[in-house]
């Protein structure tokens, strides 16, 4: 029974891997902003593009990390 | 390259890999015994000593199958990842032979992750299921990421008999699904004698293990296989397939919040009881660690622990051809 918990563990993270996947193919990748109409503009747009890849994958570990922590309170009975 | 060339040449390098491996092992057993190169199996009631490490032989096996892949069919992709592999084994055999700090293996590993990009053994898309992400330069900076990553994940799992190694062979599988439908035969070829080497060490590994692999075994396994899946385009497959083992690692990471040593860990995860079972330690101070999750709520032998990750370890693979499945009908799109 303990196993089936971490199982859920393990498909809750490759579900989280998909749509992270997903989101960074179909909503950051196509960004493009246009302000200078010059190289400039490609910058911005990659700079952007890393801070949300970024901020996306921090966000997906800090999610792990609270999963993580209700889990083992759960478990071990931890205040 | 015609199908019966690549046939031949995977025969070959895959039966050198096993057959170096199966055959050197009992010799270099007995060798790291007279040199009283042996630690104690704490798990076990008799305590035996089992000597370490094995890398020596891994290697030896994996590098005789690349130097013949290459003089077959020369590829850069295959000297990229032999030579990682030999870094990472150093590495590892300088933490084998002395115990260097914590921060030391994910340092050095990252010099390993340097044949990749400069004999250009990568590419610059990140392949994420859904699509490619054209990051040039950021995905320089996740090779030197993905190496150490890879080849501590493998080193944090090794901790009861076999675990290391099957982890490897199970995740193998899709990683290597992938690479033949997604990548290319030349890095197929150079992944095979990791899959057959590990296959043959698994002999001597499993429960109860005659040898231990050592930092410089699990080091060279892991940066490998992270070789392997950026070489062979199936970077989130193999994340995918070795969950369980990634998982530890963040669990591991997000608990004592600092990169250390296994064994200069204060607080242990776990207990081991008077019958020689594993129990999860109640103190707040004790790291998290797949294994302490796994007996959360009673003791388990080690032997059913074992079983337990190597179902975990199969799920998660089962999830990996899954996400193939997913990407093939994408990439169809």
């Amino acid at each position: 029974m303990e196993t089936i918990g971490i199982f859920g563990l393990v498909f809750v993270m490759w579900l989280m891997i998909l749509v992270v996947s997903f989101f960074l193919i179909v909503v950051v990748a196509p960004l493009h902003i246009s302000i200078f109409h010059n190289m400039t503009d490609r910058y911005i747009t990659s700079a952007i593009q890393a801070i949300f890849a970024i901020g996306i994958v921090i966000a997906l570990i800090s999610l792990l990390g609270k999963m993580k922590g209700r889990y083992l309170k759960n478990k071990l009975n931890f205040p | 390259m015609t199908p019966i060339i690549i046939i031949v040449s995977a025969a070959v390098i895959s039966s050198i890999s096993f057959l170096t491996v199966y055959f050197l092992m009992p010799w270099f057993i007995r060798y790291l015994i007279r040199k009283g190169r042996v630690v104690q199996d704490y798990h076990k009631s008799t305590r035996p000593s089992i000597p370490r490490p094995a890398g020596p032989i891994l290697l030896l096996g994996i590098a005789i199958s690349e130097i013949i892949l290459y003089l077959l069919m020369p590829d850069i992709k295959t000297l990229a990842i032999l030579l990682t592999t030999i870094i990472a084994f150093i590495v590892g055999f300088i933490d084998d032979l002395r115990v260097m700090p914590g921060w030391f293996k994910p340092a050095a590993l990252v010099v390993a992750a340097i044949p990749i990009i400069v004999l250009g053994a990568h590419s610059n898309y990140l392949n994420l299921i859904f699509g490619d992400s054209y990051i040039p330069i950021l995905y320089l900076a996740l090779i030197l990421a993905i190496i150490p990553i890879a080849g501590n994940t493998i080193n944090s799992i090794d901790v009861l008999n076999g675990v290391a190694t099957g982890i490897i062979i199970i995740s193998s599988v899709p990683l290597l699904t992938s690479i033949a439908i997604f990548g290319d035969s030349e890095t197929l070829l150079t992944a095979l004698p990791m899959f057959f080497g590990a296959i043959a060490f698994y002999r001597y590994h499993k429960m109860p293990s005659k040898i231990f692999p050592g930092d410089s075994g699990t080091l060279l396994l892991g940066a490998m296989y992270g070789a392997v899946a950026i070489a062979g385009r199936s970077e989130l497959i193999a994340v995918i397939a070795l969950l369980p083992a990634v998982m530890n690692s963040f669990l591991f990471l997000s608990s004592v919040k600092k990169i250390v040593e296994h064994r200069n860990v204060k607080s242990r995860p776990t207990i081991l009881t008077d019958d020689f079972k594993l129990v999860a330690s109640r103190s707040k101070d004790a790291p998290s660690t797949l294994v302490r999750l796994i007996v959360a709520k009673g003791p388990l032998s080690e032997e059913q622990i074992v079983r337990r990750i190597f179902a975990l370890a199969v799920f998660s693979s089962i999830l990996a051809l899954v996400t193939i499945a997913i990407q093939f009908y994408f990439v169809k799109l």
